[in-house]
């Protein structure tokens, strides 16, 4: 190489260097330099962007009506103020993860709390574990999380796998009767459902007639819709989920099911309800939160009408279960902190557990020690179309209510799958 | 045979030193180390790709099978048969050649789209194994595990050495990538790039040696993938999805396929971008289409095959594997294999 | 038994939709070698097209022709602005811009129609299910098996039996001979990839009225519809067909029997060809090898 080429050459990879190392700084500028001593930062870790992107804004929202509350009585731990840094893992349980060692590491948040997907919330379980820092589930159904994976540092809001079918199997029982047929994906949630409605069968003696495995994104349930017409069970169970759920009972109703046969299931978000056509708003659910109703919020609890009016006045439509969620999240979070005067994870976790309230619904709770699962009960609500001449957002009449004791399973069962590990 | 020169050296080991210094030098940056970690096993696995991509000529659209084929292996083992570290990479790395011996022999049969997309078939079937499996995989839902100690030393690799083990495995691949497209073998893989029907002429079994590529090539992204697991403590379906395998593709492609470190800058830039742009905007997914877009159309070759582009001659230079425009346009290929 | 006869019934109408969009793709991929893995994007595209357009007050009929056709004109353009730089590179290139392109398609319906899917119904008149003799089988499900073989009789009569079918015929067997013979190769592609997008388009509305329509719900039908391209064969439009049927068939039937393989029946199907007859049942030896 002749030595004018070598001025070239030496340019160009430095230059490279040099704006990979600038693109690398670009961080910098985003992030804020406030120190970390003047506020306590939340690591939140959802899923903004895919599938439950409405989840996890609702979620959001939740908690950032608990934080403002908090901030307005003077913070945690004396007068400290707190924030939140938001970070999107996009449904993919590797992207969480790193989110959240983002969180902890480089803005250096004191607690995490997160997920819709149940994935994602085991994968942060497990991060957040490995780190030492609190994490609370907020919205990730796995009966793992509380279960068989279940870690020191991680709590669970929303209801389990397990809370939801006996729940839902109980009062349905009680409601249409007991020779049930069930549609079920085929794959570990739907597996999680179909042996928790077993399990329900088994206690209240009602028997499955038919139990049909559908494949992960069936389009065409036709062929197990014909046969739960010539079975003519007391109860159509559809445990399918999201799109699979949508197309199920579109079909459903093309196959004239509805009205003949009555269908239910685990659970459905409202935010789901209000995006179904009106031919697929059918049915009986699980409902782990509502905006209305004694049965839920229970007569005089200013904290729940607060909690409704403020949040429907600044987002113009009614909180749903995950804005619940996210709520009580934070609430209990920042308690914990506030409690154990203390962001250590071991701390707050003794603080936390067992720990007896009363928050935005009717009753009082406490997140178990054995496995830090919230103890709250659960509603079956049946759905109205359009919802009420008042309030087209009112789809769900709620018809029952199960208490938190009889839809989990006992300490002494937990206790076989969850092994939890002090530090 | 042609050489680097004297200054592609000092530029890798200016590299090197940099890589060396990250543990210090990503906090100074606000980038997480592990973030940096993921950076080197992307591009372990980019490398993967490029082996096919970039100097056989084949497209390997469904190469995410083998990398969650190591991640799986890699957590199954730790969560069943509790090994170490390395045994632990040493059974993800085999599960992914079992991958390619399993599917290499159909996709063997075909060639250029038909490769790809019978590639992306498989790997959904793969996909769905994971998913379906639940006792055996976790199903939808994952797979946690610990990150078990080494071997021999009894220790548990943290954060800073976590990241130089995974240095030390790239920087072996890396070496070992160089010595093999430099070897003969090496070089009937180009000329397969190049003509494939001409070096059928010349006698060679040109399915043997891609058989062979994509069983090395299946073995560097089984690593990779196993790293990975070890990263995140955690082992799920999406990771043997056709978007993973499409996200690798574009690693490879951005920094420029039949380069020696086009991989390592396309991982840089796919993944400290991918966190920057998730982190800042909440619609980020168009900016990441719009950058394969942006991509595809303008740097064809690359940042780093563009860039050595531009240093003086270079162009005229017969760079074996350099240029990934391999096919002629269609119609030439049909003629010639008529 | 009495499952049986609506299952094939069903079977064969998943399988022309199958067949659809695979003859869609195929289209496109025979003439210019563009794989277009955006083609489930423009299904999903004109579905919502068709859900804007009767949210603004036409009717369903009207969105049916209309949504399909806009989708047309946003796919030309992507045509001559992005993938025609394309055609003389390596299927390598179409296939990671039309990824890229997806990727983009898919965040902007989530921005633009929410991520949870709108609600989609087919009109009045196609609801409800009639009495078949042997089942009742819902109305619309019938309209889209009608349609879907209508599209399917109308792609033969243009290909077999008009000018320009016959110039698309001989330009995916002789590009150069065509174009030394005078034909506008550059207009052909793009009438070419016009018509796959619009084959594309119309079964997006058609399955908006029986699938869920939300951001993801094109991407469900474009995998079974590659596999369909790989089993009927590559250059060729009847294997489409049958490939698609075949499919179509083999998913339906083990749904009813083994609902566990349901999923993978199609790559069963898929290995056992290829084992057999690499090229796919009609596929012609030496396109794209």
């Amino acid at each position: 190489m002749t030595d004018f080429k070598v001025d070239r050459k030496t340019f160009l990879t430095t230059a490279a260097i040099a704006s990979a190392g600038a693109a690398a700084g670009f961080p910098t500028i985003l992030r804020s330099t406030a120190s970390a001593k003047d506020v306590i930062k939340i690591g939140l870790d959802y899923e903004y962007t895919g599938v439950y992107a409405a989840y996890a804004q609702s979620e959001t929202r939740g908690a950032m009506m608990a934080m403002d509350a908090w901030n307005a009585r003077g913070g945690v731990m004396g007068g400290t103020r707190v924030t939140t840094v938001s970070e999107d893992n996009d449904n993919n349980p590797g992207i969480a993860v790193e989110k959240a060692r983002k969180l902890v590491n480089v803005d250096k948040c004191a607690a995490l709390m997160g997920s819709i997907n149940s994935s994602v919330s085991l994968a942060v379980s497990g991060a957040a574990n490995a780190m030492n820092i609190l994490y609370i589930d907020s919205g990730g159904h796995a009966d793992a999380v509380t279960g068989a994976d279940c870690k020191y540092s991680t709590f669970r809001t929303c209801h389990s796998t397990w809370m939801e079918t006996h729940a839902t199997g109980f009062s349905l029982g009680k409601k249409f009767g007991k020779k049930w047929y069930l549609i079920t994906p085929d794959y570990a949630f739907g597996h999680a459902l179909d042996a928790g409605y077993r399990d329900v069968a088994k206690k209240i003696g009602a028997t499955i007639v038919g139990d049909d495995l559908t494949p992960l994104g069936t389009t065409d349930f036709s062929p197990y819709l014909t046969k739960v017409l010539g079975a003519k069970p007391d109860l159509l169970l559809v445990l399918v989920q999201g799109d699979d759920f949508v197309n199920c009972l579109k079909q459903a109703h093309e196959f004239g099911l509805v009205g003949k046969i009555p269908i239910g299931g685990p659970q459905v978000e409202l935010e789901a309800v209000w995006a179904l056509p009106e031919a697929a708003r059918v049915g009986f659910w699980g409902v782990e939160w509502y905006y209305k109703g004694a049965n839920v919020l229970g007569t005089n609890n200013k904290l729940a009408t607060n909690f409704v009016n403020e949040y429907r006045k600044k987002y113009h439509t009614p909180p749903t279960a995950r804005s619940a969620f996210g709520y009580i999240t934070m609430d209990r979070l920042l308690w914990g902190i506030n409690q154990a005067k203390s962001t250590n994870a071991a701390k707050i976790a003794h603080a936390l557990a067992g720990a007896k309230f009363q928050t935005i619904f009717e009753g009082t709770t406490y997140y178990r020690a054995a496995d830090h699962q919230l103890m709250w009960p659960m509603w079956l609500g049946g759905i109205r179309a359009k919802g009420t001449p008042q309030d087209k957002y009112d789809v769900f009449d709620i018809v029952d209510r199960q208490e938190p004791d009889s839809i989990e399973q006992s300490i002494a069962e937990k206790a076989k799958v969850c092994k939890m590990v002090w530090p | 045979m042609k050489s680097i020169g004297i200054w592609g050296w000092v530029a890798t080991a200016i590299l090197f030193v940099l890589l060396l210094l990250a543990p210090q030098l990503a906090p100074r940056l606000h980038l997480a180390l592990t973030i940096c970690t993921d950076v080197l096993l992307f591009a372990i696995a980019a490398m993967a790709v490029n082996l096919l991509l970039g100097y056989t000529g084949v497209l390997p659209f469904g190469n995410a099978a083998f990398f969650g084929l190591g991640a799986y292996g890699a957590g199954l083992s730790i969560q069943n048969f509790h090994v170490g570290f390395i045994t632990s990479l040493a059974i993800g790395t085999l599960a992914g050649v079992v991958g390619a011996l399993l599917i290499g022999p159909f996709l063997l049969r075909r060639r250029g789209i038909y490769f790809a997309l019978l590639m992306i078939a498989f790997g959904q079937v793969f996909y769905f194994i994971a998913y379906r499996f639940t006792n055996v995989t976790g199903g939808e839902d994952g797979m946690n595990f610990t990150r078990p100690a080494l071997e021999g030393f009894g220790i548990h690799l943290q954060d800073a050495g976590f990241y130089y083990a995974i240095l030390l495995i790239f920087t072996l691949v890396v070496a070992g990538f160089w010595l093999l497209v430099r070897s003969p073998f090496g070089r009937t893989l180009v000329a397969i790039k190049q003509n494939e029907v001409r070096a059928r002429y010349l006698g060679l079994n040109t399915d043997r040696f891609i058989f062979v590529a994509l069983l090395i090539s299946a073995a560097i992204e089984g690593l990779a993938g196993a790293c990975y697991g070890l990263s995140i403590m955690f082992a799920y379906p999406l990771l043997l999805d056709w978007h993973q395998s499409g996200d690798i593709v574009l690693m490879t492609i951005l920094g420029g396929a039949g380069t020696i470190f086009g991989p390592l800058v396309g991982a840089i830039i796919y993944v400290i971008g991918e966190d920057i742009l998730s982190t800042a905007l909440p619609w980020w997914q168009i900016p990441l289409g719009a950058l394969f877009v942006a991509c595809v159309l303008g740097f064809p070759k690359g940042l780093l095959g563009t860039a050595l582009d531009l240093l003086p001659g270079r162009k005229n230079r017969i760079e074996p594997g350099h240029d990934l425009d391999f096919a002629a346009p269609i119609i030439a290929d049909r003629e010639t294999t008529r | 038994m009495a499952h049986i006869a609506p299952e094939i019934f069903n079977g064969l109408i998943l399988g022309a939709f199958y067949a659809v969009v695979a003859i869609g793709l195929s289209l496109i991929m025979n003439l210019t070698g563009t794989i277009n893995m955006a083609h489930g994007s423009f299904m999903t595209l004109a579905g919502y097209l068709a859900f804007a357009l009767i949210g603004a007050g036409t009717n369903y009929w009207y969105a049916l022709a209309i949504a399909p056709l806009i989708a047309v004109v946003i796919g030309i353009l992507m045509e001559r602005t992005m993938i025609r730089p394309l055609y003389r590179r390596d299927p390598v290139y179409s296939l990671l811009l039309t990824f890229g392109i997806s990727l983009i398609a898919e965040e902007a319906f989530r921005l633009i129609w929410g991520p949870n899917g709108v609600p989609f119904s087919p009109p009045k008149v196609l609801s409800g299910s009639i009495s078949l003799g042997f089942t009742t089988f819902p109305v619309y499900r019938l309209f889209i098996a009608g349609a879907l073989v209508v599209i399917i009789i109308a792609l033969v009569i243009f290909l077999q039996h008009t000018r320009y079918g016959l110039r698309l015929r001989a330009a995916v067997q002789d590009r150069e001979m065509i174009s030394a013979l005078g034909t506008n190769t550059q207009l052909l592609y793009m009438i070419n990839f016009g018509l796959g997008i619009l084959i594309a388009g119309i079964a997006g509305v058609l399955a908006a009225g029986m699938l869920s329509l939300n951001p993801q719900s094109g991407n469900s039908l474009l995998m079974p519809a590659f596999v369909t391209v790989i089993v009927g064969g590559m250059g060729s439009l009847y294997g489409a067909i049958v490939g698609g049927l075949l499919i179509g068939l083999a998913i339906s039937l083990t749904t009813l029997y083994l609902p566990a393989a349901s999923e993978i029946s199609m790559y069963v199907i898929m290995a056992v060809v290829l084992l057999v007859r690499p090229r796919g049942l009609f596929g012609e030896e030496g396109i794209f090898g």
